[in-house]
């Protein structure tokens, strides 16, 4: 079968924090690829490195040791200036709070990355950005600042962001976490629907099992190596899986 | 309550010791001064020339006072700004506003108060030092001169009192804290609307103020002197009117300064910042705009003067000893009013450090949307070259005409027309003054905040 390229792809990358005995093992040779057109989840424990192994993949972090490949490029090779180049080209973000940049309204906010981009804003880009904000719901709440939104659509405007510039791979790092339910589940029927109708690469750190069941695919990181490579589970059966981790820890 | 536990280290309140320190320098300086030459001139039987001097000094030391008052309302309200998680959390615990607040004003107060020993001290020294060189080189006669005066407790007390009460205006956001909002990370900026009658009050007195300067210059053209009354009347009251609706005028212009960097992202969010708290905008720039008008004001009348006298049919030695008066006047007026500038300009780079620090968030996140080092650090500089840029050009626009004015309503009827002064040299070492005031307030917090990785300062809550 021919394989398309992984969009994100770690080869035996290790994380330390600090150094002597202090030193803290955020990742322990950790090999894995993020497939494209897929709803990855990365799930775990917290401090169990899922969000380091998410900051690497996107070229926020230097692994210690490994390589860590974005979009064929390789991250561990790169400096700062090629790495925020390549970033703003190819990875979209939604974290779990303070994603906008409180200056600038919903609409400005979404625009920001094309900008940053150098691309000439045609037309036909700022229709996009406004189906897409409609498609949201923000239709009326484009001219707003963030201070103005409620925290709900706030993370709809980061999603809006995170899709305008078509990236290769759109990272979430909890992205329900400051959510009520019913935000919550909005959001992520948004995100399954950029999976499904226009085939968006999604990785998505959570620890939150109903977010992660929508998910194609369930990585379970465990004291920085990977304890788990699942598909087709329910919110059940991976409540279960995190409860034993848990317990098997203690 | 101890006071470290509100307003953190000293090194944040760095600024109000320095302020206070500078301030009370200065007016040591001055009241030294003004007594050994008030001393000397009263051997020499010419007692009124002291009196005038001890006006002048106090004048003078008046404008740095409030200068430096606006400065320590500014430090601590940024320095709070960037602790009301602390404050909420110890509201939380049960701590009530009023007793915060006056721990914000006993450790404003403590820090002034050692800093402005400090400067009154370094301040009687730097004068005793300069009489001497004075007496060696014969400009004043050897007498037994007083190296201290009761009348050094006057700016002592001034300055703490300033403090104490610039502690309590700073930390009115204090207050504003609510406990819950304040942990959750989300501190709603609350609207802060110019009320109407201050609006009022400001537009008359610049108008009135304006109306003064025109007289008084059409008066200087028919050789009237109570047109030169007029022209201080009208530059104080239109610049008064100019303190009391700064918030008006200030962000405005800052706003239409940082509209010259573009469209860009990076200006755009650069002027955004650069006015998104009025108050502060206005707070940190206001005491550059009362520097720079002074400096250029004195300068302009000088030089207005000198056009005039060099149009004059004079004799060389007369035209001389005339330009050499003036400059020599124009030296130590100039040197004198700067000290406000001065003290400004350390409020300024304080603000904006501290308001960089306190948006590492921001940047963080700006850095992961793609924005490279050099972005922000453009960004920085950008901001706070809108903020000083705007003050500085305010200042000089203020200076000329009130230093023109001036020389006209004084000898304009000696004079065919309106003379402008415009003194290039002061102008361009304003020019120079700014664009280095630019460099230090934006390099080092652009230099600290490109240095966090962009995770690091997102994961700061």
């Amino acid at each position: 079968m021919d394989q398309p390229a992984p969009v994100i792809a770690f080869r035996n990358v290790s994380k330390k924090y600090g150094a002597g005995s202090g030193a803290v093992v955020a990742l322990d040779d950790v090999t894995l690829e993020i497939a494209a057109g897929e709803l990855t989840a990365v799930m775990g424990p917290s401090g169990s490195g899922k969000s380091t192994l998410m900051n690497l993949g996107a070229g926020l972090d230097d692994p210690t040791s490994g390589e860590v490949w974005l979009a064929e490029h390789p991250l561990h090779a790169l400096d700062d200036e090629a790495r925020t180049l390549l970033r703003r080209e190819v990875v979209g973000f939604v974290f779990q709070a303070f994603n906008l940049v409180p200056t600038l309204t919903a609409r400005e906010n979404v625009i920001l990355p094309l900008e940053l981009a150098g691309r000439r804003l045609g037309g036909a880009d700022l229709a996009r950005v406004d189906v897409l904000l409609a498609e949201l719901g923000l239709a009326d709440r484009a001219g707003h600042r963030p201070g103005e939104l409620s925290g709900g659509q706030q993370q709809r405007v980061a999603i809006a962001r995170a899709l305008a510039s078509q990236p290769r791979v759109l990272v979430a790092d909890e992205p329900t976490g400051n959510l009520d339910t019913r935000s919550s589940r909005e959001l992520l029927d948004l995100l399954d629907r950029a999976v499904r109708d226009y085939g968006q690469t999604i990785a998505m750190v959570s620890h939150d099992p109903v977010a992660a069941a929508r998910a194609d695919r369930i990585i379970v990181i465990a004291d920085g190596r990977i304890a788990g490579d699942h598909r087709g589970l329910g919110p059940r059966d991976i409540a279960d899986l995190l409860i034993s981790l848990e317990v098997g820890a203690a | 309550m101890n006071r470290n536990l509100v307003l953190g280290s000293t090194r944040e309140l760095g600024t109000v010791a320095l302020v206070a320190g500078m301030c009370g320098a200065y007016a040591a300086m001055l009241v030294m001064l003004s007594t050994v030459l008030g001393t000397s001139s009263a051997a020499s039987g010419t007692s009124g020339f002291g009196a005038v001097l001890g006006v002048v000094s106090t004048v003078f030391v008046l404008i740095a006072l409030y200068v430096s008052a606006v400065v320590v309302v500014n430090a601590v309200d940024t320095v709070l700004a960037g602790r009301l998680g602390r404050i909420a959390l110890l509201r939380l615990l049960g701590a009530r506003g009023r007793s915060l607040r006056g721990a914000v004003m006993r450790g404003t107060g403590a820090v002034a108060a050692s800093g402005a020993l400090a400067g009154v001290a370094a301040g009687t020294a730097g004068a005793w030092a300069f009489r001497v060189v004075l007496v060696e080189h014969h400009v004043i006669r050897r007498l037994d001169y007083p190296v201290v005066s009761p009348w050094l407790l006057a700016p002592l007390a001034s300055i703490v009192l300033m403090s104490l009460a610039a502690g309590w205006v700073g930390s009115r956001s204090v207050l504003r804290v609510s406990p819950a909002a304040a942990l959750a990370g989300q501190i709603a900026d609350e609207p802060r609307r110019t009320s109407r009658r201050r609006t009022a009050v400001a537009v008359t007195l610049i108008l009135g103020g304006a109306g003064a300067l025109v007289l008084a210059a059409v008066l200087g053209e028919s050789g009237d002197l109570g047109g030169f009354v007029l022209a201080f009347l009208g530059s104080a009251t239109s610049a008064t009117g100019l303190l009391v609706g700064a918030r008006l005028v200030i962000p405005r212009a800052v706003a239409a300064v940082g509209h010259a960097w573009g469209g860009a992202p990076v200006a755009r969010i650069a002027r955004r910042n650069a006015v998104k708290d009025p108050r502060r905008t206005t707070r940190s720039t206001m005491g550059l705009v009362i520097g720079v008008t002074l400096v250029t004001t004195f300068a302009s009348g000088l030089q207005a003067l000198r056009l005039s006298v060099d149009s004059w049919q004079l004799s060389a030695t007369r035209r001389d000893e005339a330009v050499s008066v003036l400059s020599t006047m124009t030296t130590i007026l100039v040197v004198v009013a700067v000290v406000s500038a001065v003290i400004s300009a350390v409020g300024f780079v304080s603000t904006m450090s501290m308001t960089v620090i306190q948006r590492e968030r921001e940047i963080g996140l700006l850095r992961t949307l793609g924005f490279t080092r050099r972005q922000v650090r453009t960004m920085i500089a950008q901001e706070s070259a809108a903020l000083s840029g705007s003050a500085v050009l305010l200042g000089v626009v203020l200076g000329l005409v009130y230093g023109s004015v001036g020389a006209q309503a004084l000898i304009g009827s000696q004079t065919s027309g309106f003379v402008w002064g415009v003194p290039w040299r002061v102008l361009a070492a304003i020019a120079v003054g700014a664009v280095a005031l630019v460099l230090v307030a934006a390099l080092p917090p652009a230099r600290r905040a490109v240095r966090v990785t962009p995770i690091e300062a997102l994961r700061i809550w």
